[in-house]
């Protein structure tokens, strides 16, 4: 699994941490039962502390993507649980309102917005 | 145990100084950094915990031993790093073992040698010859050697270069992966600390300012932003510390006011900003 | 007792760089048994000088910051001077051991004859003097530091004027006990020892406290 996390970007480092392991779920570059690097290796490859390493490693087991056993470490749970497809669902919900409000102030008509979409969607299939 | 160092309401009057009602602790396992602007009270804090200064009041415990009562076990768990070394100059690195290691029954002479050749430090080496950053690790090649469950560093990075700053982070996040070692670090350069450190007491003017996790800390407080037209005599009541310039103005608020300046540019906070914007008396600077 | 020794060997480890200047420093009264041609000139000399040097761990301590090492170290405060005490007194006694032998030798050399009485007499003499200035040097020391204590090292030369002094005048007829004592080797010995053990022991209190209530 790949970790990048940014000084600059702003975003706090738990939350970098979360959603980059939430996307190598998603991408299935973790695949279930697998383990996430320990909290406190992590914590000295990555040269940041551990309660920051821990808060990321808690919250991702609160929402679903984790199970973390005492001792044994943590284990990515399905990638085709329920709760991951909401979340993904939720996403596209939001990403999509902000493009009408886009839509609105940039006055497109609702049918270019769908023809906008399926243009956009053929490229995605040609890739 | 879980508290490896415990400092409760410790006191400490000088002539022209004060040191009034610490109190923090540090558990098992975890980097603390103790940070404040020169002259607020760091080493004296660490010199009492250490039993180098007498203290006016209050109770240290390492490691569950207090630190006066049971000194040679408090002493023996912990291994300290000061700004310089506190060896003699002309001693070679390998009579700093032999003058050193006798105090400690659990010194580890092969784990001694390996550190050494791992910091890249030559026993034939007299210490004067050592450069700072050298220096300090010989001195963490000593803590390590006994297995000091509680390392205290004393500014270790002034003077140092910004290599020997980033390898004394790593050593220290080696150190404390296995869980069962903590660090308690001072420095006024907190940029070392903004990534490394799980834990922040913050003492001003030797008052304690803040305790805790360093992401608590960093997150009480916001950066806001605007021009000077922006500033009213309200909001500024609200500021913990401003700066004023020709163009504008740059304040630190607390986070849960921040209701009052979301039409202001609002970033996030470090750990400098803090010190910088709380650090002066009054809380304001041009 | 062990932590004790300890201490002594960290300040064997401290002098080991300047051990030359040591040897010296017991070599040179030499000059003065030749010129002087008395074993007890030579000795007390000696003790003398040899006294003089016990600033060094002091001063390389300071030189080095050495009191954070002191300050960190699983050792009592106690344990440490008690340390520093066996450590000048065992330099006192190489440089006495050390004149004992080589003095007589010269003097025999230059046709002087050296009787048991002026041997013992002399060591005596060599072993009171010591104490007598190391007794007040260290506490200086600790008190005051190399630095300031500095005037302490002159404790020494100040001590040796004035028991040469004195030595000439005390009226040695006139005291029965005294004649008695410095008549009879056996005794002359016995009285010096307990004599500086009682110094000694006050001497190291002091010095106890006195680092005790310091501030590193």
């Amino acid at each position: 699994m790949k970790l990048i996390l940014s000084n600059i970007s702003g975003v706090p480092i738990y939350e970098q941490i979360k959603q980059q392991v939430k996307s190598a779920i998603m991408s299935g570059d973790l695949q279930t039962g697998e383990t996430l690097p320990s909290l406190r290796t992590l914590a000295k490859e990555l040269k940041i502390s551990v309660l920051t390493v821990t808060r990321a490693y808690t919250e991702l087991e609160q929402e679903g993507f984790v199970k973390n056993i005492q001792g044994r470490g943590c284990f990515v749970l399905g990638q085709g649980s329920e709760l991951l497809r909401e979340q993904l669902i939720c996403k596209i919900e939001n990403n999509l309102s902000e493009a009408i409000s886009a839509a609105r102030v940039a006055s497109l008509s609702e049918e270019e917005l769908h023809h906008l979409l399926s243009i956009l969607m053929e490229e995605k299939i040609d890739e | 145990m879980n508290n490896y160092l415990e400092v409760r309401n410790l006191s400490k009057s000088f002539e022209g100084f004060r040191l009034h009602d610490i109190t923090f602790t540090l558990p098992k396992g975890y980097i603390m950094g103790l940070i404040g602007p020169n002259g607020s009270g760091k080493t004296t804090t660490i010199k009492l915990i250490l039993n180098m200064l007498k203290r006016t009041g209050g109770e240290v415990k390492v490691l569950g031993f207090d630190n006066i009562a049971d000194e040679q076990e408090a002493k023996r768990n912990s291994g300290v790093v000061f700004d310089s070394s506190y060896f003699s100059d002309e001693w070679k690195i390998s009579q700093v073992e032999k003058s050193v290691s006798a105090f400690y029954e659990n010194w580890d002479t092969q784990k001694f040698s390996e550190i050494l050749e791992k910091f890249h430090i030559q026993p034939s080496k007299k210490v004067k010859e050592l450069s700072k950053g050298m220096q300090m690790k010989l001195m963490l090649a000593c803590a390590f050697s006994y297995d000091a469950k509680l390392l205290i560093l004393d500014e270790p990075t002034s003077g140092l270069d910004p290599v020997s700053r980033d390898e004394l982070l790593h050593i220290l996040s080696e150190y404390i992966e296995d869980g069962g070692h903590s660090v308690l670090f001072s420095t006024h350069i907190t940029e070392d600390l903004e990534r490394a450190a799980d834990y922040i007491t913050y003492i001003s003017y030797g008052e304690l300012f803040f305790s805790g996790r360093k992401d608590e800390f960093v997150d009480s407080f916001r950066i806001v932003k605007g021009g000077c037209e922006e500033l009213s005599a309200e909001l500024r009541k609200k500021m913990t510390g401003i700066r004023i310039f020709s163009t504008g103005f740059e304040a630190l608020v607390k986070t849960g006011d921040l209701k009052q300046f979301a039409h202001l540019n609002v970033e996030p906070a470090s750990i400098d900003d803090i010190v910088v914007f709380t650090g002066r008396k009054g809380g304001q600077y041009e | 007792m062990n932590n004790i020794w300890k201490a002594v060997k960290l300040d064997f480890s401290l002098v080991k760089p300047y051990v030359k200047t040591i040897c010296f420093t017991m070599i040179l009264p030499v000059v003065f048994v030749v010129v002087n041609r008395s074993l007890l000139t030579g000795i007390s000399f000696a003790m003398c000088f040899t006294a003089m040097t016990t600033g060094y761990t002091f001063s390389i301590t300071e030189k080095n910051s050495m009191e954070r090492l002191y300050g960190i170290l699983p050792i009592r405060k106690s344990d440490m001077v008690i340390g520093r005490y066996i450590f000048i007194i065992i330099m006192g006694l190489t440089a006495l051991i050390f004149s004992l032998a080589v003095h007589p030798v010269i003097l025999t050399i230059l046709g002087e004859t050296i009787s048991k009485f002026d041997f013992i007499n002399a060591a005596a003499i060599g072993i009171f003097l010591f104490a007598l200035y190391t007794v007040f040097q260290l506490p200086g020391y600790y008190k005051l530091g190399s630095i300031k204590g500095r005037v302490f090292m002159y404790i020494p030369v100040a001590g040796f004027l004035i028991t040469l002094l004195l030595i000439t005048k005390i009226p040695v007829s006139e005291s029965r006990l005294l004649l008695t004592v410095i008549n009879s080797p056996v005794l002359l010995m016995l009285s010096a020892v307990i004599f500086v053990a009682a110094m000694y022991t006050v001497s190291i209190l002091v010095s106890i406290k006195i680092l005790k209530n310091k501030e590193m």
